[in-house]
């Protein structure tokens, strides 16, 4: 037991610390000294990012009885997510400033729900991936609900339901499981379907499964709270909640499909035509919003199916792209809340609000410009690589998946339409005595917005290293 | 000498300096950014010439990038590589020949924006050159991807300054970037499909895993997916090209463009889409080439005819041009689906032609936009009144237009029929020929309605006092007619090259 501790649980526990620390404080500091919150949780979480380091990965290790595993995938994806939390950390500067008594709780509930992140993708029986899932379910309704307002009430109770009914699906596809297989650890599952037939209840508990997991993504029975908790969430949230829950529900979702629930054909479809339908929602949706949060809610439920549904489409090939294809998102996505970060929440987010803005800010402006049209697949950016990698591996998995893929492109162009609609008004002309679009930006705004713009150029440029890397870790799962 | 003249800096130069001009750094006056980017056009076109003139046809200019060691994508098979043969090399010249009139052209046009503009009509040809040089798939898809967003920004920021209405054409303007950018994409993605499927089937069939337009071997792929796979390809091309139904973008984003950027749309632009069906389909496709070149040339003659009859209905003279180029794109269109070499000749050869006469038709109609304020051909007369010099430049290169000998899409129309008539593939191809000499005609007819309504009657008095032409719109008009006639006159410097 303390083997596995110290073996694979290390950047938990470091993680757990500060939390414990963080509640402690909240309660003995004034709520003056808000400030150090901010520092105490991202030094926690450069301890995690450290901690990482003791992860035994050589090829895999099991701990607590097999119930949590590590290995090079889910050093991979611990590691980014602590890195988004990380970044996000380094937005929330104007947010604590308006929530100055609740700074300390704020950063205790965003470092537990990382901490159910991680756990979420090391999880490696059912009962830990649903205890995780919900320590990341439960911090994010609090997050969402933490700026004032009445919209942030109502997008954290819809988040609520939308998650209570997505479980239900969940548990009651596990249960069925369960009931085929006798045992909920994962390992032991593939044992029993690579020895045995399947049968048609197998295959409708994997879709439950997976139903009740890609709620988060937004795929389609469960995609509409999106545009309402993006529109009521504050931005640097957003930063958290476009790029962390994704990446944990990906990364347990491409291993339970690759394992557990790997031989199941249904699967594959109805997650396909799901995806298809996502995206056409998703797509359509967008093309008559003037929002720019709820633009990219869309973007983010869009891109989300496009992602899945390759991994649906169970190879390992198939596996390093959607990794690839997450990172570049990841990174894409940090850029764009970050800008929208510093433009503030006094206005509200609407397309006319930004226009002109070009002429008073060209360095925070071009990033935010390159990282949306990365977004939109344009080259020379890491998005065209990325969507050409990813489509690349439905295309090559049969002649059944061309008009699928045939419909991701044509939803593209409708894409392309919405992402040009949030950058023209940009570069539109504006009356220069006006003095409102100037954007004060701190540090780590700044900083967090060129280097991800920077690593999207970087990567678009030249990816094969990211690329090995995925290859590597798909490769090795 | 490979050393220096190399592909990379041709592709490099305009990029570099595009961004050079956008970054803030750099200075913000109006004539220093202007002869900054005509010198640096300059600089690019006599790069190409030096290109040109030292290319050798058994050893073409290749180059291979490669970052610290590794490919570009190594897992696909995808290598940012290079090469120019004949025919790239002769577009190569083309497009920076264009780039340079455009931006010579674009004092008396543009009057905004100018870091912008330059920034963006560089970054626009480095895209380009990048089209016609990339001997990679996905390379080409790069660039042809990378060509929009300086197209859309070209399109719908320079519009035609001085007109009277200045708010509804700016509004117009804006409307067909965005109408010219959603059907590009469209195309694009049918592309993007092709060249999914394409190399997909090639490494599952050839065993080769990759992307290069030499690795591909169609010999083996059924022919049902070399069908799909080269109809999609051709909506690609054929949103660009255009072929008819895929063509309504292109009237309103040539007519609402300011000059330069409408010369540099119908001269190079159109051509891209073009060389894609040469590349893809015609060279490396050949087998399903073969198949579907009568449907071709049926689309290639319904081009060539329809248009020509809605242009003689038009009364802007932006939008006859505009037209008569898709009308001559056609013939482009059925040259290569003659699928011979005296075809293929024909082709490149009325890519050149075509691209200075459309080059020379937008200018002389942008002269007459910026002088009159006027491109309705009813209200517009008398310009030959108080314009002689461009009405004898007008006269010139409108009679090349329609096909006059001694210019030289004379000798293009020429070969595209010769070509058509011995074609082998199938007698569709050569009824199209027949049936595509009623062109010759219909040409005369809209061209000469735009020369008689326009120029001649009588001159409205506000227009008494409105000068002649400038030295720099007599230094491209005179550029675009020394060129018509030297191609016009001595065929074979092109013709050599390609055959």
């Amino acid at each position: 037991m303390i083997n596995d501790i110290f073996n694979i649980l290390l950047p938990q526990v470091g993680l757990g610390i500060f939390i414990i620390l963080l509640f402690i404080l909240s309660m003995l500091l004034s709520p003056r000294c808000y400030k150090y919150a901010r520092i105490i949780s991202a030094v926690g979480i450069s301890i995690a990012i450290t901690l990482l380091s003791t992860v035994q990965t050589e090829p895999q290790y099991f701990g607590f009885r097999g119930s949590i595993m590590s290995d090079s995938y889910t050093l991979l994806f611990d590691f980014i997510i602590l890195l988004c939390g990380f970044f996000t950390v380094l937005l929330t500067k104007n947010l604590v400033k308006t929530i100055k008594r609740n700074a300390f709780t704020f950063f205790a509930l965003l470092l537990s729900a990382i901490m159910g992140a991680i756990n979420v993708v090391s999880a490696n029986d059912f009962l830990t991936l649903f205890v995780s899932i919900e320590l990341l379910g439960f911090s994010t309704y609090f997050l969402i609900s933490v700026s004032k307002g009445y919209y942030s009430k109502e997008a954290a109770f819809k988040y609520l339901i939308t998650s209570a009914v997505s479980s239900g699906f969940f548990l009651f596809g596990v249960s069925y499981l369960y009931g085929i297989t006798g045992s909920i650890n994962f390992s032991q599952i593939y044992e029993y379907i690579t020895d045995n037939e399947t049968s048609l209840v197998y295959s409708v508990s994997a879709i439950m499964i997976v139903l009740g997991l890609a709620s988060k993504l937004a795929v389609f029975p469960f995609a509409n709270w999106i545009i309402d908790v993006y529109k009521g969430c504050e931005t640097s949230i957003l930063a958290f909640l476009s790029t962390i829950p994704k990446l944990a529900m990906f990364g347990i979702i491409c291993r339970l499909m690759v394992f557990p629930l790997g031989n199941s054909f249904e699967l594959t479809f109805v997650i396909a035509v799901l995806c298809l339908i996502t995206a056409f929602w998703a797509n359509t949706y967008a093309i008559r919003e003037n929002n720019v949060k709820v633009i990219f809610a869309c973007s983010a439920s869009a891109n989300a199916s496009y992602a899945l549904m390759t991994a649906s489409l169970v190879s390992v090939y198939n596996l390093s792209t959607v990794i690839f294809y997450l990172l570049c998102y990841v990174i894409m996505n940090l850029g764009v809340f970050a800008f929208l970060n510093m433009f503030g929440e006094e206005k509200p987010f609407d397309v006319s609000n930004f226009s002109g803005i070009f002429h008073r800010n060209h360095g925070l402006t071009a990033a935010y410009a390159l990282s949306v049209l990365s977004l939109a697949g344009i080259p020379v950016m890491s998005g065209f690589i990325a969507k050409i990698y990813l489509f690349t591996a439905i295309s090559s998995s049969g002649f059944v998946f061309v008009p699928f893929l045939l419909g991701l492109l044509l939803l593209m162009v409708m894409a392309l339409f919405y992402y040009l609609k949030v950058i023209l008004p940009l570069f539109e002309n504006y009356d220069k005595n006006n003095e409102t679009v100037k954007i004060k930006a701190n540090f780590s705004q700044q900083f967090v917005l060129y280097l991800t713009t920077g690593l999207t150029l970087f990567i678009g440029i030249c990816p094969e290293f990211l690329i090995e890397l995925c290859r590597f870790i798909a490769y090795n799962i | 000498m490979n050393m220096i003249l190399s592909i990379p800096i041709l592709i490099l130069i305009p990029c570099v300096i595009s961004l050079i001009l956008l970054s803030p750094l750099f200075t913000s006056n109006e004539v220093t950014i202007r002869r900054f980017a005509k010198s640096v056009c300059a600089f690019h076109f006599a790069y190409t010439i030096l290109m040109l003139i030292f290319f050798d046809s058994a050893n073409p200019y290749t180059a291979n990038i490669s970052f610290w060691g590794a490919d570009w994508v190594q897992a696909l098979g995808i290598k940012f590589s290079f090469k120019i043969d004949e025919i790239s090399m002769i577009l190569c010249a083309l497009t920076s020949f264009v780039f340079l009139i455009a931006s010579i052209s674009s004092k008396f046009n543009i009057r905004k924006n100018h870091k912008f503009y330059y920034s963006m009509l560089l970054l626009l040809e480095a895209a380009i050159i990048g089209i016609f040089t990339s001997s990679d798939m996905f390379l080409f898809f790069l660039f042809w991807e990378l060509e929009m967003i300086p197209a859309y920004f070209l399109i719908g920021g320079s519009f035609n300054y001085g007109a009277k209405n200045y708010d509804e054409e700016r509004e117009r303007a804006k409307k067909s970037a965005i109408k010219f950018i959603l059907f590009t994409f469209s195309g694009s993605m049918f592309m993007l499909l092709g060249i999914l499927l394409l190399h997909h089937y090639n490494f599952i069939i050839n065993g080769v895993l990759s992307s290069c337009f030499t690795d591909i071997n169609d010999s083996a792929i059924p022919m049902s997916i070399q069908l799909f796979i080269a109809s999609c390809l051709l909506i690609g091309f054929g949103v660009k090209l255009p072929i008819i139904p895929l063509h309504t973008w292109l009237p309103d984003a040539h007519t609402n463009a300011s000059t330069p950027v409408s010369m540099v749309l119908a001269g190079v632009l159109l051509k891209t889409g073009a060389y894609g069906i040469y590349r893809f389909n015609y060279e490396t496709l050949p087998q399903s080439f073969q198949i579907i070149a009568p449907i071709l040339a049926i689309l290639a003659i319904i081009n060539i005819i329809y248009t020509a009859f809605v242009c003689y209905a038009q009364t802007d003279i932006k939008r006859i041009v505009a037209y008569s180029s898709i009308s001559n794109m056609g013939l482009i269109l059925l040259s290569l689906c003659a699928f011979n070499k005296i075809g293929l000749a024909a082709s490149v050869f009325h890519m050149i032609a075509h691209g200075l006469v459309t080059c020379g038709l937008f200018m002389i109609t942008g002269i007459v936009y910026l002088r009159f304020k006027d491109r309705n051909i009813n209200t517009l007369q008398g310009v030959a009144m108080v314009m002689p010099r461009l009405f004898g430049f007008a006269v010139l290169i409108v009679l090349a237009s329609i096909g006059v000998p001694m210019f030289a899409p004379f000798i293009s129309e020429i070969l595209t029929i010769i070509s058509a008539m011995n074609s082998e593939l199938s007698f569709v191809i050569r009824i199209s020929a027949l049936l595509s000499l009623p062109l010759l005609i219909l040409s005369s007819c809209y061209m000469l309605k735009f020369l008689h309504k326009g120029f001649y009657g009588e001159l409205k008095e506000e227009y008494l006092k409105v000068n002649d032409l400038s030295v720099h719109e007599f230094v491209v008009l005179a550029s675009i007619l020394g060129g018509l006639l030297v191609f016009g006159l001595f065929p074979n410097s092109i013709l050599s090259m390609i055959s």
